[in-house]
């Protein structure tokens, strides 16, 4: 994915180009930005943390069972946190009382990896199990995801492989130890039901941002980045977008027709209208105004014939577009009535088809790099939610298609827009070699941003990563 | 257009460089105005003066600006004694002619012989003839008024001819407020600039303040909103001196603090004081940083009743408008293939569709006043209707103003109370959606084929916007004051002050079920929208003061003021919405029947909050020997909105007055008539930031799924507290100069001053952990400012018949930001200035440490390639493309600089008033210079990258662009200009009738022609105060894409009073 710069859209001071060539700055906004949001959510466990931690249940009108299950899920959310900063910048500060230290120092990616395995591990069991009241909250199958994450990319951030424990923690999703949102935990049956406006119905949902706007006023933030600005016709709603995220050229193609998820969750060729089926008429004053929008696998000036495919030389309708997650319809159309869940769709944070992707690479990288039956089930128990019986034996893995390069083009394929990739990248050791579309090789170091300058420059017992 | 540029700016440069030549080449000039109009006999009061010389006449040599002996007239007057001869030994009987400043004959000025007995006195055209016994004797002329002259009485063989001059000390004796009392203008020690009713602006006041652009030097009021009657004015005192506090100057009206200008009519002000230095400003302590501007209401007087009317008619017409294609061309366009746009049949003028052709607007102004010794009375009424340049933009409002004063108890007991009321109605709707209409298809209509409105989700549609939505606002405020004072014994006086002010509005809006919005919201389609809101804002003011004044020995005299204030502000509001309205029936009249209440997306909020103002103060002034004057002011104050560690602090400032011409040494210097130095040092503060802004306020962060199902709200800290947030503290010295030249023709001020603003508040970021939020608000850092402010005024031509005044405002500041980081908190830069528009271009303003205000940052435009894109110069000053450009945030690697500055580096005003008999005509021309304007209307619209509508010079000078929006120094421009601001003609009529007492009808010009290089929009409009945060009133240096329209106003008025 990336935001070009689409005629006199997205330059947005060249900061999308940046992250897109992997040359952004040690002051950039948006990386401060995801500092302080995750650091706010530190902040934000470690209150209540404090304050819980000094009060007598029976004061709280809880039980101490109570009082440990919150603590503990409060413990766990904080972890999550701390692995997304761990994640991102690798040595981090980590600080479980607000205000103290004042000026904490930076911890090796390896302490901070070790923090976070073992906050999981003391509170995994005092924390509630899944289930449908546990909706947009963290439980224990939250924590068993975050340990496969933790274990998954334990190589690539300590050093250290931990195969069989991202095994184990997997089995315990897979084989619904640790509660389930809908019943037992399972796969979804379909490619749609983790996707559609009511997906707190979904049987895979691990985590999740639990939006809803019918009776919370609480609505999904994805349209503004992703959606065009007329993409509301589209769908038959009313939100529209900066029309910005768009998937890089040559991805579309890796869908083969067959697989029901290239038009199922991307946008690509002549738009038409929900409501009449009409063509989209784009409006706006932008380069295909009062023309039939068309979204295109490509990022180049087409209306004037230009060849030149870059960052810089998008337009209106370059690229295949976002549609996995559905908003739902507000208003109605021949054969469709409005939706009385529109805009409530949540955002999966873990889901369960990860599980089976991170047990199956798991199991193959403990076998040296070569599939197993075991693997092999696993990617194909997702897999085949894709394709109509008749394509699928056409398209089924076998332990010999199953290569570790197939399974990250397949996980690019499924996790599309999930916010895998980056990971899935420097797991396979293809995030500062590799080159796409425009982009070109870059230096290891940039498998780390950097620490925020705003925040060295508050904070001097802050180290800065290697090569920034 | 050129040439009279240049002529001006060469003009007003020359004023402003080089004052000595310029006082010889205006005397030069002077002369023969002189000669040519002399005064017409017949028609004077012959028992006062009469003149002496006829045109021919040798009197029109002027005063020697240099001081010296006037040249001696080279033939004696026909009708006046020839030279005397002696008739007695060593007697001599000298005669000659005592001339005042308009080189009449002065008669009844007393002669008298230095050390000597016996005298004489003029007769009535000025002459005289006294003896001496010695050439060496020395006559001493003087007249009330005027200033004393000795001349040595020489041997009488030739006429002596005597000028005097007006001594300056009546304009010095006026009265000026000070604050909490007021001082005479020769005990002045601090930087005051006091404008009356003479010199107000005369094109019709939106705001009050209008009346008082560009005729304070340093003071600066900018009209981002152009004349749309319900903005505002950006008014900013010598430069930035906050960052988030209060950059206005504090008002204060009759004595209420933070006094509403609402409640002020132009015909109800009686003068304006601006208390500009720190030294007079530190009365109002913690509210003065940005200065104090005291208004002054007009008084009822003693003696029968009075009727004054005055009222005016105004009409707008468009001075400019951004050239964008107009359907033909932009259809031409199309046809030869230069752009690639739809012709959707149409033909429409947008921009002209939201204009208020039928615009009229009127002011109305009745006083009556009157009164004894002992009871006076004013009171006024007031109607104004004020309608804008577009449609639906409007504002009417009544007012009323009274003022009663009542002495009592032996004349011990001075009352006064005075009270007043607006009532305004608001049509907020219309005003904006320029831009919008500039940019559309101007060949798309704004309706269906089926006749129904078009609506693209893209744009509003402006035109059914005006039809099918209301925006309403009723509005009253009102206040109540009264004093009473009571002097207890000679010279010691006890006083308290009380005031109310009340100000409360309620909104309503309404948006059609069949409108655009009822279409493309999210939560109601096809469904009305209503909304009100009510505010209520209450301050209550007591303060309680004693004076003393007293006079010992010969030379001393001793005032002194103490007090204590109490202040109490309290807001509330309420406001409330619906939607899902099913027809347009009940409007926002009854929010119940739309069918959001059950549905949960309607919307509901109310709040509440207050602040305490606490202080003692006292101002003691001390004056000696008549010439040299001290000024001491402590304030001690404390604000509840402080932390608990600092909410009290202390406000001392000294200021000392030395009027030269005083001195002994100074008689013989004549040239100069009054001249005094003044110099300064106050500390005030800045509590100008939201109440409650040192504690932890709870918040609310949206509802939450509960276990049961239940979704509720969620409560938590929404800042980091503070309990050691205190002033901005401003320490400033001021240096003055008050001045009156040659006979009192040139007077004016000059004031240098440099200021320091410390601590300033401003939310900076915490560092993240181990704290919860990202930024704390605090104290650091500082910003410093040094100017230099001049006034002058000069009488070019002081005839009976024909008078010609220039007065000049002019200032230049230096405005910087020295710190922005302390011990615990740093910041390299601050950052500012949004530019706005497609394309998220950023701040366009970034200061530096140590920094000017107001520097663009930005790359440097180095030309196009043959395909046109964008090439920049890196720091080695190589041509780049954009996507090589380095923006670190570090000096020592970033490609960016410093491109321009958006605070002009000079502002100069002047009026010039022409006098001819009955006729009056008043020329005002104001401009900003040196400095530059973001035009980002270029930038945007003359880009073919953009499918909107265009500017024509996307096709020409901008043509070779082949690139999306980029900001850098080619966007950059001159801001600088001259505008020909107001032109006033005017003619007092001279009736018999014993009804009416005076009759004056004029007509005025506002805003004829503009005078720049800058290609944007009007420069005026382009906001230069402020440090660039965005705000309604635009952002610093950051022209609009769509402002209102600049127009030239015409305005009939008349005054007249019965």
């Amino acid at each position: 994915m990336a935001w070009p710069t689409k005629g006199r859209h997205g330059e947005d001071g060249g900061k999308w180009k940046r992250l897109h060539y992997h040359t952004w700055t040690v002051d950039e906004g948006g990386i401060n930005s995801a500092w302080s949001l995750m650091y706010w959510g530190v902040g934000l466990c470690n209150v209540p943390i404090e304050n819980l931690e000094k009060r007598d249940a029976a004061q709280l009108g809880i039980t101490q069972q109570e009082k440990d299950a919150f603590l503990a899920e409060l413990k766990l959310f904080r972890a999550y946190h701390y692995l997304k900063l761990m994640d991102l910048f690798g040595n981090i500060p980590v600080v479980t009382v607000v205000g103290e230290p004042a000026r904490p120092s930076t911890l090796s990616r390896t302490e901070v990896f070790n923090f976070i395995e073992k906050e999981i591990k003391d509170n995994i069991d005092k924390a509630p199990k899944l289930s449908k009241a546990m909706l947009g909250r963290m439980s224990q199958a939250g924590g068993y995801a975050m340990l496969v994450e933790l274990y998954l990319n334990a190589q690539a951030w300590t050093g250290t492989a931990r195969w069989d424990d991202c095994i184990a923690a997997a089995d315990k999703l897979i084989t619904n130890q640790a509660g389930g949102m809908n019943g037992n935990m399972a796969l979804d049956p379909n490619i749609t039901d983790q996707f559609k406006p009511d997906n707190d119905l979904s049987k895979e949902t691990i985590f999740s941002v639990a939006y809803e706007f019918q009776r919370a006023n609480f609505q999904p933030g994805f349209p503004s980045d992703f959606y065009h600005f007329n993409q509301q016709f589209i769908y038959g709603g009313s939100r529209n977008g900066n029309d910005g995220i768009v998937v890089i050229p040559d991805n579309f193609t890796k869908y083969k027709d067959a697989d029901l998820r290239k038009r199922t969750w991307l946008l690509e060729g002549k738009m038409t209208r929900f409501d009449n089926g009409q063509p989209l008429i784009a409006t706006g004053g932008n380069e295909y105004d009062g023309k039939q929008l068309e979204f295109v696998d490509n990022i180049r000036k087409n209306k004037t014939g230009s060849t030149v495919s870059n960052m810089s030389e998008g337009e209106e309708n370059s690229g295949v577009r976002f549609n996995k997650y559905k908003l739902g319809n507000q208003v109605a159309n021949a054969t469709t009535q409005p939706s009385t869940v529109y805009n409530n769709t949540d955002w999966n944070i873990y889901r369960l088809t990860w599980i089976y992707f991170a047990k199956a690479e798991a199991l193959m990288r403990k076998n040296g790099g070569t599939a197993t039956a075991e693997a092999v089930q696993l990617i194909n128990d997702c897999k085949v939610r894709a394709f109509a019986t008749a394509d699928w034996p056409a398209n089924q893995y076998t332990v010999a298609s199953l290569t570790l390069d197939e399974l990250l083009v397949e996980r690019g394929r499924e996790f599309i827009f999930e916010g895998f990739r980056r990971d899935d990248l420097i797991r396979f050791g293809k995030f500062a070699t590799g080159s796409w579309w425009d982009h070109q090789p870059t230096n290891a170091n940039r498998q780390l941003y950097p620490i925020p300058q705003q925040q060295i420059a508050l904070n001097s017992n802050l180290k800065q990563n290697p090569g920034y | 257009m050129k040439n009279i540029l240049l002529r001006i700016t060469g003009f007003l440069c020359l004023f402003l460089i080089s004052s000595p030549q310029l006082f010889a080449k205006s005397m030069k000039e002077t002369r023969s105005f002189n000669y040519y109009f002399q005064q017409d006999t017949t028609k004077r009061d012959t028992t006062k003066k009469v003149p002496v010389a006829k045109p021919a006449d040798s009197v029109k040599v002027p005063v020697n600006p240099l001081g010296g002996a006037s040249p001696v007239p080279s033939a004696p007057p026909k009708d006046g004694p020839a030279t005397a001869p002696a008739n007695a030994a060593g007697q001599k009987t000298i005669t000659g002619v005592v001339l005042d400043e308009k080189k009449i004959g002065l008669p009844g000025v007393g002669i008298k012989i230095q050390g000597k007995t016996g005298g004489s006195v003029t007769q009535e055209n000025g002459r005289f003839s006294i003896t001496v016994t010695a050439p060496t004797d020395v006559l001493v002329f003087s007249y009330i008024g005027y200033q004393s002259r000795s001349v040595p009485a020489g041997n009488g063989a030739a006429p002596l001819t005597i000028n005097l001059v007006p001594s300056a000390s009546q304009k010095l004796d006026e009265v000026v407020v000070v604050g909490y009392g007021t001082l005479k203008a020769k005990e002045v020690t601090s930087a005051i600039a006091t404008v009356d009713t003479s010199q107000f602006r005369q094109s019709g006041s939106r705001n009050p303040l209008d009346l008082l652009q560009g005729k304070v030097a340093g003071l600066q009021i900018t009209r981002t909103g152009g004349s749309n009657p319900n903005s505002g004015v950006g008014i900013q005192l010598r430069g930035v001196t906050s960052v988030t506090g209060s950059q206005s100057p504090l008002i204060v009206i009759d004595g209420i603090p933070g006094g509403n200008l609402d409640l002020l009519q132009q015909d109800d002000i009686a003068s304006f004081s601006v208390l500009k230095d720190g030294s007079g400003a530190a009365i109002y302590g913690t509210r003065a940083n940005a200065g104090v501007i005291l208004v002054t209401t007009k008084k009822g007087k003693a003696g029968p009743a009075r009727f004054d009317y005055s009222g005016y008619l105004r009409k707008e017409y468009l001075y400019q408008r951004p050239d964008f294609l107009t359907v033909d061309e932009f259809r031409e366009k199309i046809r030869s293939g230069q752009f690639d746009r739809q012709d959707y049949g149409a033909s429409l003028d947008p921009f002209d569709d939201l204009v208020n052709h039928g615009n009229l607007s009127q002011n109305h102004n009745l006083s009556m006043s009157g009164g004894s010794e002992k009871t006076s009375y004013r009171a006024s009424i007031n109607y104004r209707d004020l309608q804008g340049f577009a449609k639906n933009n409007r504002r009417t409002e009544y007012g009323i103003r009274l003022n009663l004063n009542s002495k009592g108890l032996d004349d011990k007991l001075f009352t006064q109370v005075n009270l007043s009321t607006n009532f305004n109605k608001g049509d907020l709707l219309g005003g904006g959606g320029w831009e919008n209409q500039l940019t559309r298809n101007p060949t798309q209509s704004y309706y269906n084929p089926d006749g129904s409105w078009f609506f693209d989700p893209n744009a509003t549609n402006e035109i059914a916007r005006l039809e099918q939505e209301t925006n309403k606002r009723q509005q009253q405020t009102s206040s109540i004051d009264a004093k009473a004072e009571y002097e207890i014994f000679k010279g010691f006086k006890a006083s308290v002050f009380g005031a109310v002010q009340r100000n409360s509005y309620v909104d309503g809006s309404y948006r059609s079920v069949f409108g655009e919005y009822s279409l493309e919201n999210d939560i109601y389609k096809n469904g009305g929208y209503a909304a009100r809101s009510t505010v209520l804002e209450q301050n209550f003011n007591v303060e309680p003061t004693l004076q003393y004044a007293t006079t010992f020995g010969e030379d001393h005299s001793l005032t002194a003021i103490g007090g204590y204030s109490y202040r109490y502000e309290v807001n509330e509001g309420f406001n409330a919405g619906n939607l899902g309205f099913l027809n347009d029936q009940f409007q926002e009249n009854n929010l119940n029947a739309g069918n959001q209440l059950a549905a949960g997306k309607a919307f509901l909020g109310s709040f509440k909050n207050d602040n305490t103002l606490i202080a003692f103060f006292g101002r003691v002034n001390y004056t000696f020997k008549n010439r040299y004057y001290l000024q001491a002011i402590l304030r001690r104050e404390g604000s509840s909105r402080f932390g608990a560690n600092n909410k009290w602090a202390n406000f001392p400032a000294v200021s000392a007055g030395w009027t030269v011409t005083e001195e002994k040494f100074m008689e013989n210097v004549k040239w100069v008539n009054n001249l005094k130095v003044r110099l300064g040092y106050g500390e005030t503060g800045n509590s100008g930031i939201s109440n409650y802004a040192s504690l932890v306020t709870l918040g609310t962060g949206g509802v939450y799924l509960y276990p049961d199902g239940q979704y509720r709200e969620t409560y938590g800290p929404n800042s980091n507290p503070n309990p050691d947030l205190r002033w901005e503290k401003k320490q400033e010295i001021n240096l003055g100069l008050d001045f009156t030249l040659f006979s009192s023709r040139l007077s004016g001020s000059l004031d240098l001053f440099k200021r320091v603003t410390k601590d300033l508040l401003d939310s900076y970021d915490s560092p993240q952990p181990p704290f919860v939020r990202s930024s704390i608000y605090t104290n650091v850092g500082s910003i410093s400012a040094k100017g230099i402010e001049l006034a002058l005024s000069y009488k070019a031509v002081d005839g009976k018949d024909f008078k010609y005044n220039i007065d000049l405002a002019a200032s230049t500041t230096s405005n910087k930001l020295d710190s922005y980081s302390n011990s615990e908190y740093r910041r390299d830069y601050l950052s500012t200035a949004p530019i706005g528009g497609f394309g998220d271009l950023g701040n366009s303003i970034r200061i530096y440490e140590g920094g000017k205000i107001g520097d663009f940052w930005g790359k440097r435009f180095a030309g196009f390639t043959g395909d046109g894109k964008w090439l920049f110069f890196n720091r080695n000053g190589q041509p780049i493309r954009n996507d090589q450009i380095n923006n670190s945030f570090f000096r020592d690697q970033t490609d960016l600089a410093v491109i321009g500055n958006a605070i002009p580096k000079y502002y100069l005003s002047l009026t010039n008033s022409f006098n001819y008999k009955q006729f009056d005509l008043r020329l005002f021309l104001r401009g900003k210079f040196d400095y530059q304007i973001l035009n980002t209307t270029a930038l945007s619209y003359g880009n073919k990258v953009s499918g909107t509508n265009l500017l024509n010079s996307a096709f020409d000078k901008y043509a070779q662009i082949n690139d999306t929006y980029m900001y850098s120094d080619y966007y950059i421009e001159n801001g600088s200009f001259l505008k020909i601001d107001e032109v006033t003609f005017g003619y007092t009529f001279k009736l018999k009738s014993k009804n009416i007492r005076n009759l004056r009808a004029y007509i005025t010009g506002q805003n004829l022609a503009t005078f720049t290089k800058y290609t944007g929009n009007d420069p005026d409009f382009v906001k230069d105060t402020g440090l660039g945060q965005p705000a309604d009133d635009g952002v610093l240096g950051v022209d609009g894409r769509g402002p209102y329209p600049s127009t030239s106003s015409f305005l009939l008025g008349v005054t007249f009073g019965f």
